[in-house]
């Protein structure tokens, strides 16, 4: 018998505990993929940025194969395929590489484009004032082009997030995975996905806010 | 080659392609007639419309397009038994919801893009609303679309995995079938694990058709500036 009524309310107080640790499994893969996919994106970035050889084209290649290959694929690839090749890792850490992997690709793509707007002159004005060309970068391209590349980096930082819903696929008990599993259980389907979407956009639409505040705050004078 | 590639490959080019081919030739079609159409009407200064369209927009860019798969393929029947699809059909119907979403806004930027002039000369023209977007606007803005419409193309052939996570037969599943069959014990399968081998080639697969369609798209952007 499906039973017809909608209560939100005892869904949400009867699986509180399952479904905060799912929550927070969520808020634990994303938060370690984000600070792995900002340091990918960083160093590559610069090193696209500046033409330095062989990292250079190696982070070319890294990019078009993540771009060009569906996340499901790759979170496939991680989860099936390296325990063949002996390497076997649990569904945790499978879940942050996966999208840290993913969103580094992405990232290195945004810092590459942000440094490179450094206009030339701020650059051989580091130069000229004595700087070695690692402490211009430190000092004068990262500050800045770090600043133009953050919007994008963030936007990049947001489907990192949704895509650890794709955890699902393998089965780790993020919020997604939680939620629909709870809900095959009690079939309370609408309940169950009514909190995911409300989660997910909560955590969306709050990213994307503080993008709008960071732009206007970090904003660079307007010089020229 | 091993005497289990040939099957296997066959298996995910006959029967798993086909299914990447369908959901991604609906999801493009509908994503791009509703999101021109949403995008245009955001351009009108009327609140209410406008306020609708862009929740819309804002609803189904900001969930993961695997939540709204979930909304479809089992949350519909939940609310009414006719509003029933198979896997495939769901998978589709998500892609264009948030697919839609991407091409409005895309299309709300080309229209504001296309100078006050051309909306001054349609009206003087004798053109209404309508004859004026459909006549004067829209073809130009469609123009400024050509490299968005290819990146979404190449997004919702990969997105169109999704559909492998409620069992729909798509390139993802089909090689996933292929991997659990060969594990099973003869006559079956062989008994051994190829997962790396059939996962990397489904890779491999993809980045086949989606490569050529980012330089294509990268190629439209550099021609049209």
């Amino acid at each position: 018998m499906l039973v017809a009524t909608y209560d939100l309310w005892a869904f949400v107080s009867e699986n509180r505990a399952e479904l905060l640790d799912g929550l927070l499994n969520t808020l634990k893969v994303s938060a370690f993929a984000i600070v792995g996919a900002l340091f990918i994106g960083l160093t590559l970035g610069a090193a696209r940025a500046h033409r330095i050889p062989v990292v250079s084209q190696l982070t070319a290649v890294y990019v078009e194969v993540i771009r060009n290959t569906p996340i499901l694929v790759q979170i496939f690839l991680i989860f099936y395929a390296l325990p063949q090749l002996g390497i076997l890792l649990d569904q945790f850490t499978v879940a942050w590489l996966a999208v840290m992997i993913w969103g580094g690709a992405f990232n290195s793509e945004n810092f590459r484009a942000g440094f490179e707007a450094v206009s030339h002159r701020h650059r051989e004005a580091g130069l000229a004032l004595g700087f070695g060309r690692f402490s211009t970068f430190l000092n004068i391209t990262l500050p800045i082009g770090g600043r133009i590349a953050l919007p994008s980096s963030i936007n990049t930082y947001i489907s990192v997030v949704k895509n650890t819903s794709l955890m699902y696929g393998i089965g780790y008990a993020e919020l997604a995975t939680t939620a629909i599993n709870i809900s095959n259980l009690t079939l309370e389907t609408k309940e169950a996905l009514t909190v995911l979407g409300l989660v997910y956009l909560a955590l969306v639409w709050s990213l994307s806010a503080s993008i709008r505040l960071l732009e206007s705050r970090l904003a660079l004078p307007e010089s020229q | 080659m091993p005497d289990w590639v040939e099957p296997v490959a066959r298996y995910i080019l006959e029967e798993g392609l086909p299914g990447t081919l369908r959901v991604s030739a609906i999801a493009v079609t509908g994503s791009a007639l509703i999101g021109v159409v949403f995008g245009t009407l955001l351009t009108i200064r009327f609140l209410p419309l406008r306020g609708l369209i862009r929740f819309y927009i804002e609803v189904f860019r900001g969930l993961p397009i695997l939540v709204t798969v979930f909304i479809v393929y089992l949350g519909l029947p939940s609310i009414s038994p006719q509003l029933e699809f198979t896997p495939l059909t769901s998978a589709s119907i998500a892609l264009v919801l948030w697919g839609s979403a991407q091409v409005a806004e895309a299309t709300r930027g080309a229209v504001q893009s296309i100078p006050r002039g051309q909306h001054e000369a349609a009206s003087a023209l004798g053109f209404g609303w309508v004859g004026r977007h459909s006549s004067v606007i829209l073809p130009q803005a469609l123009r400024r679309l050509l490299p968005p419409f290819v990146s979404l193309l190449v997004n919702i052939i990969q997105n169109s995995t999704l559909a492998q996570v409620i069992g729909g037969l798509e390139i993802l599943e089909a090689g996933e079938r292929q991997s659990e069959r060969l594990t099973a014990s003869p006559p079956i399968g062989i008994g051994e694990i190829h997962a790396a081998e059939i996962f990397a080639g489904v890779a491999v697969l993809f980045f086949l058709i989606s490569f050529p369609l980012t330089r294509l798209a990268a190629t439209i952007e550099k021609r049209l500036i």
